[in-house]
């Protein structure tokens, strides 16, 4: 190896050589089928099932594995501050131009080749007029700018996710809507070539900041209220028992993220208010979005709350600090619960200040005070009262599994489970769209759906309960839990499920909705496998 | 004979294709100073791990005070002090929030004797951990490993990069705690000359083998060559060869 390009090029290609011999063999799978069982210039009458199954499905998850591979998102912290390029190459003697221009070309050249191999080989649905090259620059442009945007330090923790996802998702939206309206190739390309050399200067400045060790830190605007805190008489108490310490420890460790995000966030949807007092729809719109925020925030941190040490160099272990806490890995868990409790807690307080405040000062009460009025004469006091605590109660119940659902994955430590479910959650998400959308189409699929459901949530439930007993097995056999803690949580779950399917039944008193399906859906509404796993990922990362 | 305050039998413990453990055995009385020596990748940090029950048996058994510190972590880490050679400690945290959360786990943790060693230490109790050097990190480490005067204190490689300022406040706190009748240390190091200078008991382990483990009085008459006694890293070279042997510090 005689030059940095091929060295670069080398490590790709070493580290995901099976991953890449996987492309190259789903691509002359699909090529074998196209030219070597379909007859030439037969027509081809593909379904949407099949053609999801051959092309829509494995085609997503090669791109997603692309966009991990050139980005370096398999070796990187996604919610970390720091840049996700590896540290390690800055100080190889070449120039921030080839460490950001050679991963780009090759990540761009990559999804290039996909696109067209795609296209040539894959069996298309006939009478479909299938684009050449914007596909290919809409991935590379997707594929730089995730690159540009992984490799910028951040401020926070967490912070890249949501910018990331926020551009991302633009830069689908411009493209969406120029397909809405027939947008033609040049137009297309129009909009996407411009994208690659400004992702190329944006990641070149990302790396160049990087490298140079200039990551910012805003974690000063909540160190700001604690140097406000510092001059103020500092609490000197002691923590009382083992537990309270470790809340206090998640708290100041994680707990004050999600109210900073969501209090970061809320002005600026708040402020749309001013601009929709002449559109009452559009209010209710804007405090949907408010609404949302707080669990939209919260699937974001929960990375952060769900990895027992950001900073370590093994950042998926858990740190010998925490792992000699003279405490079981339950109690460690019930600390981080409660954490996520308090967090979720601070940022409804915000948001449930804030929107009063901004109706009132944006001259849009009324709009809402008409609405409630409305409803209240509809449903009666009682219902509508109930309802919308209901909602709230919801949302913020929302909020805190949202923090804690994922704590059985990340606090395995396995870095192949972690990543393998971050891939599976991008695929999923990315496919749910078509499969939403098929459903939506296909009224016999709805009607099968339709007569199923009981059969499909008994299915669900025979198996959440299965894994709930097995892992509760586990949890009594290596001593995790007692008998009295198991006893008491299988109650206090008891007692939740019995209180929403009454909420349920009170609510849909109607003829035609049976009531087991309201039992169904709230034995399933409750939150039980997950977080009763998360105290046996601990312990498997703890004690290896 | 005093009871085992630590119990190792025929610990194995492999990752991947490397064993880093071979059928070690070791008995730890109650009082004893156990100086752990070996060669880096040796296999101390992970025989010092399953002892704090990081690291489970695979086969073989540990027992610390008699108990599984996998089955039973409270019983067993509220009776132990560790420093840890990567000092983990949360950078975030203030010294004196250090102490106020740490205290909350040991119910034998003594305020005054915190307070002696954060002064003896020179450790501003409002500095944040992660603006500390190196050396007043190994310090508040030591600190919290010491005030509440546990009944086994493991230092796994504390001096390691150290100045010898902070490596004589290290030896001077296995000095003090064994000062407490009954308290036990276990003390891992490359650094053999200080070993010497503490330890009453050495355990040579080389290659997740245990090579030599004895009092260190016998050690050295058995490898007495005349009227001149060996020097402990004389002794190391000895037994696992030359280069196996640890560099000295600096």
């Amino acid at each position: 190896m005689r030059s940095p390009a091929l060295a670069i090029a080398w490590e790709f290609r070493r580290r995901h050589r099976w991953g890449l011999i996987a492309v190259a063999g789903y691509l002359l799978v699909v090529a074998t089928i196209r030219f070597l069982i379909l007859e030439p210039g037969e027509p081809v009458l593909v379904d949407s099932v099949r053609f999801a199954a051959v092309v829509s499905v494995p085609l997503t998850t090669t791109f997603v594995y692309l966009l991990a591979v050139f980005s370096f998102g398999f070796a990187g912290d996604l919610a970390a501050r720091h840049s996700m390029y590896p540290a390690r190459m800055f100080t190889l003697p070449v120039t921030n131009a080839a460490l950001v221009g050679w991963p780009m070309l090759y990540g761009t050249a990559a999804m290039a080749i996909l696109w067209l191999a795609a296209r040539l080989f894959a069996v298309w649905p006939s009478g479909i007029e299938i684009p050449l090259i914007w596909p290919a620059l809409l991935a590379a442009a997707l594929l730089a700018w995730t690159q540009a945007l992984t490799w910028m330090p951040y401020g926070l923790p967490g912070i890249r996710l949501i910018v990331a996802v926020l551009c991302l998702a633009a830069l689908d939206t411009v493209v969406l809507l120029a397909i809405h309206f027939k947008a033609r190739e040049p137009m297309m390309l129009a909009i996407l070539a411009p994208q690659l050399p400004l992702a190329y200067l944006v990641a070149r400045f990302a790396v160049a900041r990087a490298r140079r060790g200039d990551v910012p830190d805003w974690r000063g605007l909540s160190a700001r209220s604690g140097e406000i805190a510092d001059a103020l008489p500092r609490p000197r108490d002691h923590l009382s028992s083992p537990g309270r310490a470790q809340v206090w420890f998640e708290w100041r460790r994680h707990g004050r993220l999600l109210p900073a995000l969501v209090g970061l966030v809320l002005p600026f949807e708040l402020a749309l208010l001013w601009l929709a007092k002449d559109a009452p729809a559009f209010v209710f719109e804007i405090l949907f979005l408010v609404l949302i925020t707080p669990p939209f925030m919260a699937a974001f941190t929960a990375w952060t709350v769900s990895k027992p040490h950001p900073n370590a160099s093994d950042s998926y272990g858990v740190p010998p600090f925490i792992a000699t806490r003279p405490l079981t890995s339950a109690e460690l868990i019930a600390a981080k619960l409660q954490m996520a409790m308090w967090s979720a807690l601070a940022a409804w307080l915000l948001v449930l200040v804030a929107i009063p405040l901004a109706l009132e000062w944006s001259g849009t009460w009324s709009v809402v005070k008409d609405r409630a009025q409305r409803m209240n004469d509809a449903v009666g006091t009682p219902r509508a009262v109930a309802l919308v605590l209901l909602i709230l109660a919801g949302f913020i119940v929302s909020t805190w599994k949202q923090l804690v659902q994922s704590l059985h994955i990340g606090l395995t430590g396995r870095e192949w489970l972690i990543k393998g479910s971050v891939l599976l959650t991008l695929t999923f998400l990315i496919l749910l769209g078509p499969v939403v959308e098929w459903i939506i189409d296909s009224p016999s699929v709805q009607r099968a759906l339709w007569n199923a459901l009981p059969l499909i949530l008994a299915g669900l439930v025979a198996l959440k309960m299965s894994a709930a007993a097995w892992i509760a097995t586990r949890l009594d056999r290596s001593r995790l839990l007692g008998d009295r803690a198991l006893f008491v949580g299988a109650a206090c779950w008891c007692v939740a499920v019995l209180a929403l399917y009454a909420v349920l039944v009170w609510f849909f008193s109607t003829p035609f909705v049976a009531h087991y399906l309201l039992a169904l859906i709230a034995i399933l509404a409750v939150p039980l496998v997950r977080l009763s796993a998360a105290p046996l990922a601990l312990a498997w990362n703890r004690h290896r | 004979m005093s009871e085992s305050v630590v119990h190792v039998s025929e610990l194995t413990r492999r990752f991947g294709a490397t064993t880093a453990l071979a059928s070690v055995s070791l008995a730890m009385p109650r009082g004893a100073v156990y100086g752990l020596v070996g060669a880096n990748g040796a296999g101390k940090t992970t025989l010092i791990k399953h002892i704090l029950g990081l690291l489970r048996a695979e086969s073989g058994s540990v027992r610390v005070f008699g108990l599984d510190p996998v089955a039973d972590p409270v019983a067993v880490l509220s009776r132990i002090g560790y420093l840890s050679e990567e000092n983990d400690l949360p950078g975030w945290m203030r010294v004196d929030e250090l102490m106020r959360y740490s205290r909350a786990f040991y119910p034998a943790w003594d305020d005054g004797y915190a307070e002696e060693l954060r002064q003896a230490f020179a450790l501003d109790p409002a500095a944040k951990i992660r603006n500390l050097s190196r050396g007043q990190r190994a310090r508040a480490g030591l600190l919290i490993a010491l005030a509440h005067r546990p009944e086994l204190l493991v230092l796994d490689e504390p001096s390691s990069g150290l100045d010898p300022i902070v490596r004589r406040d290290i030896l001077g706190a296995v000095i003090r705690t064994i000062a407490h009748e009954g308290r036990t240390v276990l003390f891992s190091s490359h650094l053999l000359e200080e070993v010497e200078r503490v330890a009453d008991h050495v355990t040579m382990i080389h290659q997740g083998k245990i090579v030599l483990s004895a009092p260190l009085d016998d050690i050295r008459e058995s490898n007495r060559v005349g009227e001149r006694v060996p020097s402990l890293d004389e002794i190391f070279v000895a037994h696992v060869g030359r280069d196996a042997a640890p560099a000295p510090e600096a």
